[in-house]
Formats: structure tokens, C-alpha cells, sequence
């Protein structure tokens, strides 16, 4: 409080002086009344009163000081006489206010634009009230590599770990929306009860599920998000207890949740979770039932840290999987994995934190750069007023006077360029929403909120301090008798503040070249992505999902098939297929499992080897234009047989096809035609004979390798589950097709939407567009860096030129030919290109590590780039130095001689 | 009249807080006080009393305000804060240990 009322009364010191004073005069005049009223009483005449009465009160002026000096105003003072004197000093160069206003602008508008998106990202807790407890559940199954976990660890989980108050399973899902005119595919999620406890959110409407609303006896019930319930429904008030029909199943509606719950993101309705059923997938299992790949998250107990509950889960996993060691193990299941518990906000956001520190990095050079080209613009202005600061010097004005005098001044300076920024970065935050490019579509909106600003307002005074001090200090440290007795020269400074000058232009340069050589890096990286070989035709293809309506578990092959013959009937359609992994689509990784080679040593079933492997039908291959390296295609004929092991979706024999990558790994140098391979556990004995080899499809993203990728037949007679995916093949632009296709589904299913529907081409730009974010946000800051620096080089080439003016004058005078003078300037530019180099050079070696993540087919030190940006740089150089350099060549050495 | 005492550096600001702590009270009106309880001994003189005034109501140990005085004329009382009123106990224990020592010096 104290401190509170210190600051009021100082402000009201400094700024209100006038009242201040005033009743200061009033208080000193009511005293000496008094003491006139005191002297009259004693019996003293008013004369005499009145002059023994001031002689009391003592010298006035004096103590008024003293009492002036009280108030202690002389921080704020100084520093308002600074701006002011700041403030008029700039008025007078508009020129200087109007590059640093602009340049900073733009600096800042980037950095805090950058900050924004990492605060919004990486910093701000995610929007549910117990976020900083809950923990991401993960283990690699070996079913198909995905950070999920299984329904028995669910269980387990919930009753022997001793580190978290709760545990909750969900699976993200699909459903359709029927009983509606057209039906449509919902984002759902099947949850536990607990799940909405453990977030810790409310309903805003109705009810969260309850304890028993779990397993196959779960009611009928749905909860919905708030966008789906304002966008769809209308934000119908009397919602709860209505029905809502998904895969035309009626569902009431118990409840609706707030704006901002979003979990898993894109959820539009929850639901319970029905196959999580205690009696079967809760130690001890009955044999041959189905165990489910489950998402998890726990909440932490109060005061457990993140790194605590990772060493419990080590314990936990190890007492866990004890209990069904055998089922685990046919699943393919690794002993040695643990089940991680990993913060839920890494988990979601983490992957973009390689790319967002790379950003901030970037984006800090840049302003660094502007920085440097700001100090070298303030020395040039400071050593015109060294005249000026001598005089304050030699009449008494301190050094540390002149050095805040200076730093003010470029603080004042930074001011409005911070406000310009910080307008440009709300703009930019809004453009990024509303755009929404595809990297971030995952992500929780940007907004700016108090740590942004803090950042801003932060940046802006110590980026002025950065860019004022060197000026400051060579300011503060001019000696009076030099710069007072060389009354002609003290336009260019001395010779400290050209060496000052050629130092900052060289860190100008290596920083630039630094920026350049990370945006050469990400180029390269991209162009390489963009010209991966796909190992198929991407044009005239249409890709769309399928998602059966009915109960999980049918057998949907019949409905498949027809769907298939349906659109391979239209015009349109030259050829299509079915296939599990549309390639490209990074929804859904290949599945993967172990295998063995028939007549090779068995060794043990954690070294033998994992392959992708999934279902197409025969026409995949000339759908795609994949090509057949080797053997044949399967036919409806290849495949016989009882199926095994009690599994219904294994043969005793089957044929398959193998790609290339898969020959290369598993018969290197060997024919692999006709030779036969186990898949999974020995008990299952299903064996897979290889009858063909095809070439290698880039099948989940194009930086990965080809997998090594094993076909299986859908026309194998097998059950088929779930959803699948469809690739067409048109004789017209694909994207008309739509409506056809669409229809000849409705034939089949007349509630059967179509959904994920993307051409090949969009696919493909998909993948390459986290890629094609990071390039154009380098790109823009190299551009942004260089631009800065090569006006840096003009800006200190001039200066140095026109400080040897007389000089080459006189050279000049005495015979010098224009190509010498040239000679003379140009060694000192490629003198200083050269530090440049050799300084950038070792910066990006040092610093480009930091994009390796960011980076596919190309070295985070690649020597082309390297060299193709220096060259560049140099080029730029040269350009800059050119006008200048040019006119030391034409100087005439009269003028030159009289000026000065 | 013999010529008062100098004021020990320092000590003003106790006797400005000790006479406050009684009633708000305006300038003339404390060092009327400070000379009437030390029986003419300590005389404040203007020249010092107003700086400490002011210096004392910068740090908020005391606060101004304008009010009628006796004679209904327009004048500054000053009062204690409650920073003050702890900022006078810490001085007034101080000075009785300086004070302490010092007359056990003086009469030993």
C-alpha cells in the first residue's frame, strides 16, 4: 500500500508542479501569518511584527528547494526532459522515425505473430480446469504402431496404479447421422463415464455420463458439442431428451458441452463406450475373445508430478502385463515396452514444437538484424551531434546523463514501431484464423492475451536497448577536446565509429546469412518432398471412405463388393478398387505384424521382423497404375482353404504380394516368388505365399520411406469390418465424378454417405503443406533479412566512402586512376564480405541442427546450400556496395577538396 | 534566552511523527508544540520543519490535507499514516537505545 501511495505522491510531484508549488506558498504564507497574529499578541507593532516574522521564516527560496528536493522528482524529471528533448530531436529527423517506425514494425509484428501462435500452442494450458494433471496414456501396440493402449491395460490400469485419481478410455470414431434428408458422417467419440470428470469440465446443458453408463449395457444416450448443437441444431434450447439418430440407432440427447470442450478434438458427439466390457476384457480373459485398442487419459493425483508418474508407470507396466503375458504376445506385443504417461498438452501439441522453436529462432535473427541496421543508424546520427553532446559535456552535463539521455531517446524511437507491430500482428493472428492454413487446422485457435503483450512490450524495450546502447555508449565516451577542436570534421565521427560500423555490418551479414542458409535448408527439403516419386499416377483419381452403418463386428464384404461393381458401372469410371490405407491419407497407418520365413531357422518372436500389411482388391494395382515388377496379380482363385486358428479373418493359405522394399529387406538377392511366410504367432499358422512383387507406393507421408508393405486379396472370401477406403480411377476431371459415385452408393444403402472425398492431387498437396507453411515463413524472414542487411551495406559503404572523400581526393589529385580508387573501396568490401562469410558460415553450422527435424533428404550442413547462399549473399553485397563504391570512383577531387 | 538546541540529525522526524500521533495538526501548530513540551528547549526552525514535512509525507509515514483552522483560515494538517505509526515506534525504540547509551557514557 505504501508503495502504492510513494509512486501516486511522486507522479503528482512531477506532473502537477504547479499545484504542488502553490500549496506550498499557501501552507509558508498561513505560518507566517501566524507569526505576525503571535508577535501582535506580544504587543509588537504591525511594522515590527511583520519584519521580525520574516526574519523568523528564514531565507524562502532556500528551504523551498530543500522541500522541492524532499519530493524527490528527479528520476521522473529527468526522464520526462529526456522525451521531451527525445521527442523534439526526432521531429526534426522524420526520415530516421520513419525507417526505424517502419522496420521495427514489421520485426515486431513477425515476432509477436510468431509468439502468438507458440503462446497458443505450446504455453497456454489447454481449456479444461484440472489440464495441468492430466496425462496422455500411451504404448506402441504392435498392431499397428499407433501411441494407443489396449482395453485389458484399461482395466488394469484403473485398479492397481496408486498415482492417479482416475483413468478414462475413449475411442475417436465415426457414425453416420440418419433419419435426416441427407445423411452425413459425424466425428464421435465413444468415452467411459469418467472421461468428462477427469477433464473436469460441466455441461452446459443436461448431464456428463453417469458411473453406470458403460460396457455393452450402456444406454442409448449421446452428449453434443457446443458447435455441433449451435451449427446443427439450431442451439435448440429443449435439446435434452430429444433423439438423435446415429447409424439408425435413436439416441436421446442427455447433454451438451461448453464452447471450447473439444476433446479428442473435432468430436462433434460423445457417446458411451460399449465394447469396453468388464467381462472380457478384464483380467483373466476368456480365451478367443477380441481384446480393443483403447486412447487413455489420467488424471494425476494432486501433487505427482509429470516425471513421478512416468517412473511409477514403469512399475505399473511391468505388474500389468504379468497378467496376460500369452495374449499380449500373440498380438504381437513387445516385453520391453512400457506404458508411457506423457502431459496431454505435449501429447496434442507437442509435434509442432520443432518447427515453432525453429520459427522463434528465425524470427529473432530477423530482429536482431533490424536491430543492428538501427544501430548503425543512430551512430551515423550520433556522430553529427558529437558537437552537440561535447557542449553538454563541457558544460558540466554528466556521461551518465548523455548515456539515458541517448537510451530514452531510443526507446522513443522504438514506440510507435512497436505500436505499428503490435497493430501489423493483430492483423496477421487474425489473417492466420481466418485462413486457417492446414498445419495449424489441428490446433486451438491463436489469440493474443496478456503474455503476448508482455512479450510485445517486453521486445520493444530491450530491442531499444539493444539498437541504442552502442550508440549511447560511444556517445557518452567522446572526448570534448577532440570533437570541440575539429571543428570541420565531426561530420563523420572518428575512427571508432567506423570500425563500430564495419563490425556491426559484418554481424548484419553472418546473421543474414544464417537466416538464409536455415531457408535454403527448408527450400531444398521441399523441393525434394515435392518431387518424391509417388510410385503411382496422382491425376484423374478420386479417393473417398466408407463407413458401414450397423453394428460393429458385421460383415460388410457383400456390401463392399457391390458398391464396387455400382461405380465401376458408371461411364465415368474407368477402373476402381477397395483398399484398407488410401495411400497419402495419414488417418489411417498401415497395419503391421510379425512374420517368419518358411524353411528359414525360427528364431525368436521378438527378432523376427515387422511388416505393414494391408487389404486390397485386385483392381488396386491398375486402378493406381502401380506396376507389377515380378509374378502376377491374385485372382478370386487363389484362395481356398478353412480358416484358422478360430480367427475368422485368417486362411490356412493365402496369396499375397510383396513390394520391393519388402524384397530388398526380407530376400535380398534371393527370388521371392512362391516362397511362403507365417504371419503372427506360430498357433495361428497362417501362411501367406508370395505370387507377385510390385513397386513401391509412398503410402502414409511423403518424407517416410516406402514401408515394406505386404497385400493381402479382399477377395479372399474373408470378413471385412468398418470402414474402407475407395480409389477411382475417372476418364474426367475426378472432382465431377462426386455426385455420381455418391448416388450409385445411395443404390446399394440408401442412408450411406460418402465421406474424407479428396482427389489424389489434394491429398498429395495435403502432404506437403506442413512442409510448404515452413518454407513460405523462412522464406519470408530471409526476405525480410536480407532486405534489411543489404540496406545496412549501402547505408555503412556510403558512410565509409564519404568519410575518405578528401582522402580519395587527394589521391585522386595526385594521380590515382578511377580504377585504383575503386580497388581500394572494393578490397574493403569483399574485406568485410569475407568476415561475413567465414561468421555466417560458422553460425549456420552451429545452428541448423535445430531444423534437422524439419528437414527430409537433405543434410542440416548440405555444402550446396551452403555455398549457393553465400554466393547469393555476396551478390547482394555487391549490389548494395555498388552506387557507393561507384561514386569514390567519380569523385572529383576539386569539390572533394574544398568542401571541407 | 540562551541559543536552542541543534536538533541531533535525524531526531526531527521522531518528534514531527510522536507530536502527530496525538491529532492532525498543521505546521505552526507542531512546532508551537515541540516548543511548548520541551519547555523552549527545542525550537523547530521553519527552515527545517517544512522540508521534513514534505520529505516525511514522500515516504507515506504522513499525509496532508487541507482544513479550516482554529481561526477558520484555509490550512495544510498533516496526519499519521499507518506506515507512520509503525515507522515511529521503530524510531522512538531506536532513539531510547541511542539515548540509553549515550547518558550511560556521559555519566560514567
Amino acid at each position: 500500500m505504501r508503495i502504492v501511495d510513494i509512486v501516486r505522491l511522486r507522479f503528482r510531484s512531477a506532473f502537477r508542479r504547479g499545484a504542488v508549488e502553490c500549496d506550498l506558498d499557501e501552507e509558508l504564507r498561513f505560518h507566517f501569518d501566524r507569526q505576525v497574529e503571535q508577535n501582535l499578541a506580544a504587543g509588537m507593532a504591525p511594522e515590527d511584527a511583520r519584519r521580525e516574522a520574516r526574519q523568523l521564516l528564514g531565507p524562502v527560496s532556500q528551504f523551498k528547494d530543500e522541500c522541492r528536493d524532499a519530493r524527490k522528482t528527479g528520476l521522473i524529471e529527468v526522464l520526462c526532459q529526456n522525451s521531451r528533448y527525445a521527442i523534439r530531436n526526432l521531429r526534426r529527423d522524420p526520415f530516421l522515425g520513419f525507417i526505424a517506425t517502419g522496420t521495427l514494425a514489421v520485426c515486431i509484428a513477425a515476432n509477436t505473430t510468431v509468439f502468438s501462435v507458440v503462446d497458443s500452442i505450446l504455453i497456454r494450458p489447454l481449456p479444461y480446469p484440472n489440464s495441468d494433471r492430466i496425462d496422455w496414456i500411451s504404448e506402441r501396440t504392435g498392431l499397428n504402431q499407433q501411441d494407443v493402449g489396449v482395453s485389458p491395460d484399461y482395466f488394469a490400469l484403473r485398479e492397481r496404479n496408486r498415482i492417479f485419481e482416475d483413468v478414462a478410455a475413449f475411442n475417436s470414431a465415426t457414425a453416420n447421422w440418419t433419419g435426416v434428408e441427407r445423411p452425413e458422417q459425424l466425428d464421435v467419440a465413444a468415452v467411459t463415464p469418467q472421461f468428462f470428470h477427469l477433464l473436469g469440465t460441466h455441461p452446459l446443458l443436461g448431464r456428463r455420463l453417469t458411473a453406470d453408463e458403460e460396457g455393452p449395457g450402456a444406454p442409448s444416450v449421446a452428449i453434443l458439442s457446443y458447435a455441433f448443437w449451435r451449427n446443427r441444431l439450431g442451439s435448440d434450447p429443449k435439446i435434452i431428451g430429444k433423439t438423435i439418430a446415429l447409424d439408425r440407432l435413436p439416441r436421446t440427447i442427455v447433454g451438451v458441452m461448453p464452447q471450447g470442450f473439444d476433446y479428442p478434438r473435432g468430436t462433434q458427439v460423445w457417446l458411451p463406450a460399449t465394447i469396453l466390457d468388464k467381462a472380457t476384457q478384464r483380467f483373466p480373459l476368456p480365451p478367443n475373445k477380441p481384446i480393443f485398442v483403447v486412447s487413455m487419459v489420467a488424471l494425476r493425483k494432486r501433487g505427482v508430478t509429470p516425471s513421478a508418474a512416468e517412473a511409477e508407470m514403469k512399475r505399473l507396466t511391468f505388474e500389468v502385463r504379468a497378467l496376460y503375458p500369452a495374449e499380449l504376445r500373440n498380438r504381437g506385443f513387445r516385453q520391453d515396452e512400457i506404458i508411457g504417461a506423457t502431459p496431454l498438452q505435449e501429447h496434442l501439441n507437442g509435434q509442432l514444437r520443432p518447427a515453432l522453436v525453429a520459427l522463434t529462432g528465425a524470427v529473432g535473427l530477423v530482429l536482431l538484424i533490424a536491430c543492428v541496421n538501427l544501430a548503425n543508424l543512430l551512430l551515423a546520427r550520433a556522430a553529427s551531434r558529437h558537437r552537440e553532446l561535447a557542449i553538454r559535456l563541457a558544460l558540466g552535463s554528466g556521461r551518465r546523463r548523455i548515456l539515458g539521455q541517448m537510451l530514452t531517446e531510443s526507446v522513443v524511437l522504438g514506440i510507435p514501431g512497436g505500436l505499428a507491430g503490435m497493430g501489423l500482428a493483430l492483423l496477421a493472428v487474425d489473417a492466420l484464423n481466418a485462413l486457417k492454413p492446414a498445419v495449424l487446422v489441428h490446433y486451438p485457435a491463436i489469440a493474443m492475451d496478456w503474455r503476448v503483450l508482455l512479450f510485445t512490450v517486453g521486445l520493444l524495450l530491450v530491442t531499444s536497448v539493444l539498437f541504442g546502447i552502442v550508440p549511447a555508449l560511444s556517445a557518452a565516451s567522446i572526448q570534448i577536446h577532440d570533437v570541440l577542436k575539429s571543428s570541420g570534421r565531426t561530420q563523420s565521427g572518428g575512427r571508432g565509429a567506423a570500425g563500430l560500423r564495419k563490425v556491426l555490418v559484418v554481424a548484419e551479414l553472418g546473421v543474414s546469412l544464417v537466416l538464409l542458409i536455415g531457408a535454403g535448408l527448408v527450400a531444398r527439403s521441399f523441393l525434394h518432398l515435392s518431387q518424391t516419386e509417388l510410385g503411382f499416377a496422382s491425376d484423374h483419381l478420386l479417393t473417398f471412405r466408407i463407413n458401414p452403418m450397423g453394428p460393429l463386428g458385421s460383415n460388410y464384404s457383400g456390401f463392399y463388393q457391390q458398391v464396387l461393381e455400382h461405380i465401376q458401372d458408371l461411364p465415368m469410371v474407368r477402373s476402381a478398387a477397395v483398399t484398407r490405407d488410401i495411400p497419402l491419407s495419414d488417418r489411417d497407418l498401415p497395419t503391421d505384424g510379425v512374420i517368419r520365413v518358411v524353411g528359414r531357422p525360427v528364431a525368436p518372436f521378438s527378432e523376427r521382423p515387422r511388416i505393414n500389411n494391408t487389404s486390397v482388391s485386385p483392381e488396386f494395382f491398375q486402378t493406381l497404375g502401380i506396376r507389377v515388377k515380378n509374378g502376377r496379380i491374385f485372382n478370386a482363385h487363389d484362395f481356398a482353404g478353412a480358416q484358422v486358428g478360430g480367427r475368422p479373418d485368417f486362411l490356412q493359405s493365402e496369396a499375397v504380394l510383396v513390394n520391393e522394399t519388402f524384397v530388398h529387406r526380407v530376400f535380398p538377392g534371393e527370388d521371392p516368388l512362391g516362397r511362403q511366410l507365417v504371419f503372427g504367432p506360430d498357433e495361428l499358422r497362417a501362411t501367406w505365399t508370395i505370387i507377385g512383387v510390385v513397386g513401391d507406393v509412398r503410402s502414409t507421408t511423403l518424407g517416410a520411406d516406402a514401408p515394406s508393405m505386404i497385400y493381402r486379396c479382399t477377395c479372399a472370401g474373408l470378413p471385412m469390418y468398418g470402414t474402407e477406403g475407395f480409389v477411382v480411377r475417372t476418364s474426367v476431371e475426378p472432382e465431377t465424378a462426386i455426385r455420381a459415385i455418391e448416388q450409385q452408393v445411395r443404390m446399394v444403402d440408401r442412408d450411406q454417405p460418402i465421406y474424407d472425398v479428396q482427389t489424389m492431387t489434394q491429398r498429395r498437396d495435403a502432404a506437403l503443406e506442413p512442409e510448404r507453411f515452413e518454407l513460405g515463413l523462412f522464406g519470408t524472414f530471409a526476405l525480410i533479412a536480407i532486405i534489411l542487411a543489404a540496406a545496412g551495406v549501402y547505408g555503412t559503404m556510403s558512410y565509409l566512402v564519404s568519410r575518405r572523400n578528401r582522402e580519395i581526393g587527394i589521391r585522386v589529385a595526385l594521380g590515382a586512376t578511377p580504377a585504383r580508387v575503386f580497388g581500394l573501396v572494393f578490397r574493403e568490401t569483399t574485406l568485410l564480405l569475407a568476415l561475413a562469410v567465414v561468421a555466417g558460415l560458422g553460425g549456420a553450422w552451429a545452428l541448423t541442427r535445430f531444423i534437422r527435424s524439419l528437414l527430409f533428404g537433405v543434410s542440416d550442413v548440405d555444402a550446396a546450400t551452403f555455398v549457393t547462399t553465400s554466393v547469393f549473399l555476396a551478390l547482394i553485397v555487391l549490389a548494395a556496395s555498388a552506387g557507393p563504391v561507384g561514386a569514390a570512383a567519380r569523385v572529383d577531387p576539386l569539390t572533394a577538396l574544398r568542401e571541407e | 534566552m540562551s541559543k536552542p538546541t541543534d536538533l541531533v540529525q535525524g531526531t526531527l522526524d521522531l518528534l514531527i511523527l510522536k507530536t502527530l500521533a496525538l491529532e492532525p495538526m498543521h505546521g505552526w501548530a507542531i512546532a508551537q508544540r515541540i516548543k511548548q513540551v520541551s519547555h523552549d528547549v527545542l525550537q523547530v526552525q521553519q527552515g527545517s520543519l517544512y522540508p521534513a514535512l514534505h520529505r516525511l509525507e514522500q515516504q507515506a509515514w504522513i499525509k496532508a490535507e487541507w482544513g479550516e483552522s482554529e481561526n477558520n483560515r484555509k490550512a495544510k494538517y498533516y496526519s499519521l499514516t499507518r506506515a507512520g505509526r509503525r515507522q515511529l515506534e521503530n524510531e522512538a525504540e531506536s532513539w531510547e537505545r541511542l539515548s540509553a547509551a549515550i547518558s550511560a557514557i556521559v555519566r560514567a
